[in-house]
Parts: structure tokens; C-alpha cells; sequence
């Protein structure tokens, strides 16, 4: 099993969401999260004030997926995320070892 | 407090009761009459009498365990408490039982049978919940057990020595309320507060729960045991079935029966005591027409009726806690007693309830529209006497409700004033709002099948008002920048209509509700004649409520693109301004975890952006002169015979000017401008919104905007509000909205005239300026106060051919002519000006020009070292 930690543009949430739904995704989780990566910030000004703005908003979508299906999902999220300007987002993949339902104790894939 | 008939005793069975196996009998006959009630519930759907079967059912299982473990012993009573001791069982509840002893020597004695009655009890499946209580216990107030006292109120003897009973029923208890009513009735004032604070205090929750919500089971009980408190305390032996009817004029035994009813359904269905009309059985019991009456219906009518039973629960309920708080908090007396001094000649204010002066009244549907003010301004409640004068002149006020403008003069006050929802709300629960708003019934108690809201359409939209009144006394950080927003609104009463009626159309059968919602609107303004600018803004509002959540959630708000774009839609930055905060006020009403401050910020930053946008693309977005937009249509549809010179009036002008006026004002400027060849000065003065608005046509030339702002300085105005735009032909539009500060114009209509020629000579040069300014540079001797720093900005890349200056500072007299002079002594031109002053703060955008090129960077040096040096003085300090 694998953890997908995607951070998208809000804009493009929903598109990745249907994505990953079209591909079989059953779970996510889903945070509204600030940041930025090479994009970094800018200035902007409000009524003469200028504020800085350094962390930009970013949706960030945890999942853990069978293995057989993570390049699918992968391919799905950059298909639907991309717009090819900087700040279109990361993912993170990280080997999980053990998923449990805690409702009735599932182990593995199953508990997925 | 009952003394119920003596149950009748199943037969006890042969075998003692000492082994479980020996139980099965009795678990045996426990199990098949609470599936014979249930059947008889399933078939009847009587919530009160399943209950009540199920009481009996109890009550003689635990006269056969009784018997069984306590045969030889009358040193104690068995009473049955809280819901048991009412008779109102549900099929999942606690059993709570009393063993009560005269002292604490027989507390011992019966230790053994309260021991086996427990546990033979739980094998036969009763989920008993017993105490042991000495008689001196039970007449002493535990502050930190109320529900022991509580439930003590609804005792009811069983078993054993009656005697006992009967000094705990006759006695200890009268005396304990009579000594502990204050205490007792504060503290179950504060517990039904926590409780309801659980709910939002609102009823109107799109999956509530039947017993603890408010409107809830638990609060008929509250109302029952407010009515045995007072009557004990005043000496009088309470009667439940009295204490109901009394406190109920039919309305809540009718809700009684209807929440016993759901609650009895959840019970079964669910298999345990679990309250919460979810929706997939909000579904089955409108399929099943469960407490309805008339046999089955949809689930949102099905929950129609159910928040119709609340909503008279509630009422009840919160009118007796409302008379507690008075009665116990002199603080809250005292306070009470201060308000009261708003009474006037048609409202009088009694611990913060309002009565009619006149009885009367309560048929005039005028007065009854000014008691709704009255209850907007100054957040009272209704006396249950007016309530009930209202409900009885109801046909007579639905027939004579005015539904023209003399209802929005109404209304208009209503939504403007800080408690304008609870007005809103009080209107509807009598059934008024909608005879005024009749659009509005199509989302009464509506209930959305989704996930997202929280509560039914008609509240939501009250929550949302709400939310926007709020906005200044809310503590939430991410919603300071919001509340200074709210305060800069023209024209706030176009906002709150719009809000009142953007989900209209959820009402109606169709898939998009905006395009129903629209519909309704139309009609609406209509009927009450609002003009045709505010008809067409709330319209408007309506019709794009959805437009800034939609283009959060699905643009990048940090596109360039994503911003022209919304401003195009928008228009203009007063109509981005009400648009926000609907869409703020529309998120945050959803439930309480919709708006969070991570989307605060995503809105505040999409509005700054977008505000930002309007000011920096004034100069170069104009119009050309082979324009078509649906603005331009409408205004050559006013002049279609001059079509061709409107086009060349229009031609050159920045697009915000005509985003900013209506169709009808770049007429007259038109017209205005018509006249030019004849007089070189067209003025036009009216007054608006308690304010004056001076409109100057003429040709441009050098320091005219100076001369204008000087001219209003001498003669003792208060800018708030200017424009000032030029065509290709350099026909100048310039626009000033100030207040009169000595009333001069308002005092001495004779004045008006006298003013116009002023300015009229002194742009002809027929006139001088100088000692006018003078006299009042004279007058005004006294400093401002500073206390808004003073920010300069100079932006050379937002427009091709001029400099933007951005300037906020402190507001001030003659502020404009200072920043005009300033601007002429460096031989600038004021291209395009746009000015606005918010409280304290004047926020002021230039384009500004030199020799009809963007500023060299000395210039730029210049004018903020001039600028910097006049305007941190307390007033202007040369001419």
C-alpha cells in the first residue's frame, strides 16, 4: 500500500476529486492548508496597505491505495491538476505498511 | 407528581427468581408484550399511548420482581421517577427507580433486595437505573444533582410502604421546592441554555434531535417542571395533567403527542435510545405517515410538521425561562428597567416584553408592521399577551397587509436594525412575514436533503442576516475586514432584501434555484415598488449570489484572468462590496463549520483583488466610440433618436463611469453636456440619502478638479464620495457626493441657488476663489485629531498613459483641495479621480498625467514630498 499526499490548487479540487472517483478511489481526506514551494509569495496592496502575501491557499488530499492502482491515480491527479504555471502543487508518495478498519478490525487492503 | 392507579401485577411466577434460567419466563412475557405494544404502536401510531402501555408493562414486571424480592418488607417504597414516574416509558429509555427507606438503618436492611430486583431486572432486559434514597436525602438540594431533584417532581408510587411515599409526595418534597425554587428554577434555566447552546439555540436543524433539541421532548418537560415548581412553591399541589393543559392551550399536548410519537418511532427503529430524525428516517416516517394524522406524506412535509411542533415548544418553552431570568437576576431587572424607558405612545416595555399601549393596535397592520420595527431596534421579545392579540386579529392583518412601498419603508428599517432576524423571525413564527413576503412561503420550514446545510431554508436565510448585523461585535479575527466592509455600504437595506429572497427558489420545482429565486425577486421589488436602480442591484445580488463561492472554489484567484473577469461580471465596486459579504453572510449560515478562516481569507483576498482591479483598470478601460454592451443599450434606448451623439459623449469615458451611473444619469450628463455650446458650466444639485450630490459638465481644463474641491471646502461641504472623468472630447463628468457640514443648503433653500451660481462664476473665472477659501481657512482654525497614517502609492504600470496615485490618510476639511493643489503646483492633470471616505479615512485613487505623459520619477519625488508635507499637517497650510 501506498500514501498519496497531494497538494493542489483549490480551484482544481473538484476535478481531481472526479478524477480519482472515475479510477476507483474510495476514500480521501481532505484539508484546507496555506503554503507555497517555489512559487513563494507577492505583495499585494489594499487600500494603500501593502500586505505580504507568502502562503497561498492549497487543498491537500491524503489517500492510501492498493499499489496497482497508484500510477493510475497519480496520472489522474496530474491530469486534472495541471495547468502548467508554477504553484500547480506536489505528491508525495510514502510505503505504508498496515491499514485497520477499526470498525471490525480489517487488515491490509481489505481495510481500505 | 402523580399518584397512579395501583398496577395490575403479571403473574408471578411459580419458581423464586434467584437463577437466571428461572428469569426466562418473565424475560419470556417482558419480551412479548413490548412486541405487542410495538405492534399496536406500528399499526396506531400513537406515540403517548405506546408509552403509556409501556409504562404499565413496566410497572407490573416490577410489582412480580417486587414481590418477589422484597415479600416480607415494608420498610421501603419502590417509586418510579423522571419519564417512568410520568408514564411516558419509550421503548429504549432508562428505568429509574427509588428505593426509599426512612433512614439510614433500613438502607442496610434492603440492600439485598434492592440487589436482586436490579439484576433480575437487566436479565429480563430492563435497563434499570436504581438509587437508594433516605427520606432526609431526598428533602435535601444537591446543587451538583439537579436531575435527582428534577425527577423527583415526577415521582410515582409502585410498591411497598405508601406511607413513605406519601410524606416524601406531601412533604419533603413541597417543602424542599418550596425552600429551593429560586435555585432550583435558576439552575434549570442555565442547564436548558447549555443544552440548547448544544443546537445553535435553533430549532431548525435539517437533522435534529427529537428529545434534546430545543423544541425538543425536553423542553415540554422543562415547561412541566416550571409549572410544579411555581405551583409548590406557592403552596398549591400540582397536577401534571393540568400542569400540561394549562401550559399548553392544545398546542403543545398536539406536540407532545407528535414528538412522543417520532421519539417512539426512532426507538424501534434504531433499537436503542438514539433520537436523531436522520434522514433515512425522516423518509420512513413520512412514508409511514407516523404522527401525522392524515397518513402518509413526503418527507419535507413530514418535517414541515415536526419543526410547526418545535416551533411551538420552543415559544412556550423560552417565554417561561425568559420570565425566570427576569425574576431571578436583579442585574438583569435593573437592566430590563432602563430599556423599558424606549416605550412609546404604542409599545410599552415590561421586562423586556412588549405589550400594544392600545389593544386595538393589534389589528392595525401599520402599527403591528412599526412593533416589528420596534423589535428590530431594540432586540425585546413579544409578550405572549401581543402574541396572542396578533394570532386573533391574523385574518384581519393578512387581508390588510400593505404590499406596496409603504411595506418595504417598513421592511427596509426592519432588515437595517441590529436585531432585524429575530424581528424576522418573531414575524414568521405568527405567520406574518409571509403575508407581507408572500415569495418568502416558498421556503417556509423548508428542509434540504444534503449534507452541507444545517438548517431549513427559512432559517438559514434569518442566520445569514444575521451573520451581517453581527459582523461588528464579532470576536473571529478573519472577520474584522468584513465589518469595516459593512460599514462602507450604501445602501445595506438592497443587500439584506437580496439575502431575504436569494433562496426563494429552492421552494420551487426546477433544478437551478437561482433562475426561481430571480423570478421571485423580480416580482417582489416589483410589488413594492422599489426604484428601478434598487430593483435592478437586488436583482442583481439574487441573480449572482452564487458567483464569488463559485469563483473561490473553481479559479485560481491569484490569476489575473480569474480577477478581470469577476469584475466584468460585477460591475462595480459597490456591487462587489454587497456581493461578499452575501456570499460571506450565505457561507457562514450554512452551519457553523462552514466558513473557515481559511476561506475567510481566500474571500477577503479575492475581494481585495478584485477591488484593486477596479481601481487600476479605471483609466484604461474605456469606452470606444463603436461600444455595445447592455449598459449602452439601455441608455441609447432612453435617446434613441440621438443615438449617434450619445455614442460620441460616451466615447473616451473610462467604462467605470458607466458601470457607476444609471442609465438615467448618463442621459442628463448627456443632455448636460448638450447645453455646453449655450452656458460652459452645467450643474445639476439634488440631495441624496441625507447627503447633497453636485454633478459639474464642462469642458476640461487646467485645475478645474482643484477649483471644484476648493470651491466645496469654501462653502463649508464635506466631501465623501467624488468621480471625476473626462471623454475623448474633453468633456469632463465630474461627480461630488458631501455632506453640508452647517446645513447651509438645508436651512436656506434660497441657499441652493446662491451656491450653484458660485461655483458657476467661479469656474468662469467671473469670480475669484481666493477669499472665499480664506474666510474659511479662518473659521476652520481648530487641528484635526490624526489618527489614520497617511500612505502614499504611485503605480506606473496599470494604465498605458497615466500614473495611478493611491492616497489614504486622515479625512479632513478641504483634504481634496489640498491633494488637487499639491498635484496642480507640479503641473499634473487629474485624468480620472475617484474618492472615497469611509469614517475617518479618506481613500482617494488619481490618474494624473504631466504634459499628457505618465510621471517622471521627480515628479513622482515631488509630489510625495509636497503631499507628505501637507498632509501631516492638521489642516492645509497653503493654497
Amino acid at each position: 500500500m501506498t500514501k498519496l499526499e497531494t497538494v493542489i490548487q483549490p480551484a482544481k479540487f473538484d476535478a481531481v476529486k472526479d478524477a480519482l472517483i472515475e479510477i476507483g478511489v474510495e476514500g480521501m481526506t481532505v484539508t484546507e492548508v496555506r503554503g507555497h514551494g517555489r512559487q513563494k509569495g507577492h505583495t499585494e496592496f489594499y487600500r494603500g496597505r501593502e500586505y505580504t502575501v507568502d502562503l497561498l491557499p492549497k487543498v491537500k488530499i491524503e489517500m492510501v491505495l492498493p499499489d496497482q492502482i497508484v500510477d493510475r491515480a497519480i496520472q489522474a491527479i496530474t491530469n486534472a491538476a495541471r495547468t502548467g504555471k508554477i504553484g500547480d502543487g506536489k505528491i508525495f508518495l510514502a510505503r505504508v505498511d498496515e491499514a485497520i478498519r477499526i470498525r471490525n478490525d480489517d487488515r491490509g487492503e481489505n481495510a481500505l | 407528581m402523580t399518584m397512579g392507579p395501583q398496577p395490575s401485577a403479571m403473574p408471578a411466577p411459580k419458581l423464586p427468581m434467584a437463577t437466571p434460567a428461572a428469569n426466562f419466563p418473565l424475560r419470556d412475557k417482558y419480551r412479548q408484550e413490548s412486541q405487542r405494544i410495538q405492534r399496536d404502536f406500528e399499526a396506531v401510531g400513537s406515540g403517548l399511548a405506546s408509552l403509556s402501555s409501556r409504562t404499565r408493562l413496566v410497572d407490573s414486571l416490577c410489582l412480580t420482581l417486587w414481590a418477589q424480592c422484597f415479600a416480607s418488607r415494608q420498610t421501603c417504597a419502590l417509586i418510579a421517577l423522571g419519564g417512568y414516574g410520568r408514564s411516558e416509558l419509550f421503548p429504549h429509555s432508562d428505568i429509574d427507580l427509588l428505593f426509599l427507606t426512612g433512614d439510614d438503618a433500613h438502607r442496610d436492611r434492603i440492600k439485598t433486595g434492592v440487589t436482586s430486583l436490579c439484576q433480575t431486572s437487566w436479565d429480563c432486559g430492563l435497563r434499570v437505573s436504581p438509587t437508594t434514597r433516605t427520606l432526609a436525602e431526598c428533602g435535601r438540594f444537591d446543587q451538583n444533582n439537579l436531575e435527582f431533584t428534577l425527577s423527583l417532581l415526577d415521582c410515582r408510587f409502585l410498591a411497598g410502604d405508601q406511607t413513605l411515599f406519601e410524606r416524601l409526595h406531601g412533604k419533603t418534597l413541597p417543602q424542599l421546592i418550596a425552600r429551593e425554587s429560586d435555585g432550583l428554577l435558576q439552575q434549570l434555566s442555565e442547564i436548558t441554555q447549555i443544552r440548547r447552546q448544544r443546537f445553535a439555540h435553533t430549532i431548525f436543524h435539517l437533522e435534529p434531535n427529537v428529545k434534546d433539541g430545543p423544541g425538543g421532548l425536553r423542553d415540554c418537560h422543562v415547561t412541566q417542571w416550571i409549572g410544579m415548581i411555581v405551583a409548590l412553591a406557592s403552596g398549591r399541589k400540582p397536577d401534571l395533567i393540568s400542569v400540561r393543559q394549562n401550559g399548553a392551550h392544545g398546542e403543545m399536548l398536539a406536540a407532545l403527542e407528535f414528538l412522543a410519537s417520532s421519539r417512539c418511532y426512532l426507538h424501534y427503529r434504531h433499537g436503542r435510545d438514539d433520537n436523531t430524525i436522520a434522514w433515512a428516517a425522516q423518509e420512513e416516517m413520512a412514508a409511514r405517515g407516523i404522527a401525522t394524522g392524515s397518513g402518509p406524506v413526503s418527507p419535507s412535509e413530514w418535517m414541515r410538521l415536526y419543526f410547526r411542533h418545535a416551533k411551538a415548544v420552543y415559544r412556550n418553552s423560552s417565554q417561561l425561562l425568559g420570565q425566570i431570568s427576569q425574576e431571578r437576576s436583579s442585574l438583569y431587572r435593573s437592566f430590563q428597567h432602563w430599556r423599558s424607558r424606549v416605550s412609546n405612545s404604542e409599545f410599552s416595555v415590561v421586562d423586556g416584553r412588549v405589550f400594544f399601549q392600545q389593544a386595538a393596535d393589534a389589528r392595525e397592520a401599520s402599527v403591528v408592521l412599526r412593533l416589528f420595527v420596534f423589535l428590530a431596534r431594540h432586540g425585546f421579545s413579544l409578550s405572549p399577551e401581543a402574541e396572542r392579540r396578533i394570532n386573533d386579529a391574523h385574518q384581519r392583518l393578512a387581508e390588510t397587509m400593505p404590499q406596496d412601498q409603504y411595506l418595504w419603508q417598513h421592511l427596509r428599517e426592519i432588515l437595517t436594525q441590529p436585531r432585524a432576524a429575530d424581528a424576522l423571525r418573531a414575524m414568521h413564527s405568527l405567520n406574518l412575514l409571509t403575508r407581507a413576503v408572500p415569495e418568502f412561503e416558498t421556503i417556509e420550514l423548508l428542509v434540504l436533503r444534503d449534507l452541507y446545510h444545517r438548517y431549513t431554508v427559512d432559517e438559514h436565510t434569518f442566520m445569514a442576516i444575521d451573520v451581517l448585523h453581527r459582523l461588528q461585535t464579532d470576536k473571529d479575527a478573519a472577520l474584522q475586514p468584513f465589518a469595516e466592509l459593512m460599514s462602507e455600504l450604501e445602501h445595506p437595506e438592497l443587500l439584506f432584501l437580496a439575502l431575504l429572497l436569494h433562496d426563494t427558489g429552492k421552494g420551487l420545482e426546477g433544478g437551478e434555484h437561482i433562475h426561481g429565486s430571480l423570478q421571485l425577486t423580480a416580482a417582489a421589488v416589483k410589488r413594492m415598488q422599489l426604484s428601478e436602480d434598487d430593483a435592478a442591484t437586488v436583482c442583481f445580488l439574487v441573480a449572482n449570489h452564487l458567483e464569488v463561492s463559485s469563483t473561490l472554489r473553481r479559479r485560481d484567484i491569484y490569476d489575473p484572468a480569474t480577477i478581470r473577469e469577476l469584475a466584468a461580471k460585477v460591475g462595480t465596486p459597490e456591487r462587489l462590496k454587497m456581493l461578499t459579504l452575501m456570499t460571506l453572510a450565505d457561507i457562514k449560515a450554512v452551519n457553523p463549520e462552514a466558513l473557515t478562516p481559511w476561506k475567510a481569507e481566500n474571500l477577503w483576498r479575492l475581494y481585495t483583488r478584485t477591488t484593486g482591479y477596479f481601481d487600476r483598470s479605471a483609466d484604461s478601460e474605456r469606452l470606444d466610440a463603436d461600444i455595445s454592451s447592455e449598459a449602452i443599450g439601455k441608455i441609447i434606448a432612453m435617446l434613441p433618436e440621438r443615438r449617434s451623439g450619445l455614442l460620441k459623449f460616451l466615447d473616451g469615458l473610462p467604462q467605470r463611469y458607466v458601470l457607476s451611473h444609471t442609465p438615467d444619469e448618463v442621459a442628463e450628463h448627456f443632455l448636460m453636456a448638450g447645453q455646453l455650446p449655450t452656458e460652459d458650466v452645467q450643474l445639476s444639485l439634488r440631495a441624496v440619502s441625507g447627503q447633497h450630490e453636485l454633478t459639474v459638465v464642462t469642458a476640461d481644463r487646467d485645475g478645474l478638479f482643484r477649483t471644484l474641491t476648493g470651491i466645496l471646502y469654501a462653502w463649508g461641504m464635506d466631501i465623501t464620495k467624488a468621480a471625476a472623468f473626462s471623454n475623448r472630447a474633453g468633456v469632463v463628468v465630474d461627480v461630488f457626493c458631501f455632506k453640508d457640514r452647517f446645513r447651509t443648503l438645508e436651512l436656506n433653500p434660497p441657499e441652493r441657488e446662491r451656491f450653484k451660481r458660485s461655483v458657476r462664476e467661479i469656474l468662469m473665472r467671473e469670480a475669484p476663489l481666493e477669499p472665499l477659501l480664506e474666510s474659511r481657512l479662518k473659521a476652520d482654525h481648530r487641528p484635526v485629531k490624526l489618527t489614520v497614517e497617511t500612505r502614499l502609492r504611485f503605480d506606473d504600470e496599470c494604465s498605458q498613459r497615466s500614473t495611478l496615485l493611491e492616497v489614504v490618510t486622515q479625512d479632513r476639511p478641504g483634504l481634496l483641495h489640498t491633494i488637487s493643489s499639491a498635484l496642480t503646483s507640479e503641473h499634473c492633470s487629474i485624468e480620472v479621480a475617484l474618492i472615497d471616505t469611509e469614517g475617518p479615512v479618506a481613500h482617494d485613487v488619481f490618474y494624473i498625467t504631466c504634459a499628457d505623459k505618465k510621471l517622471s520619477t521627480e515628479t513622482m519625488r515631488a509630489i510625495e514630498w509636497a503631499l507628505t508635507a501637507e498632509l501631516a499637517d492638521a489642516l492645509p497650510s497653503t493654497w
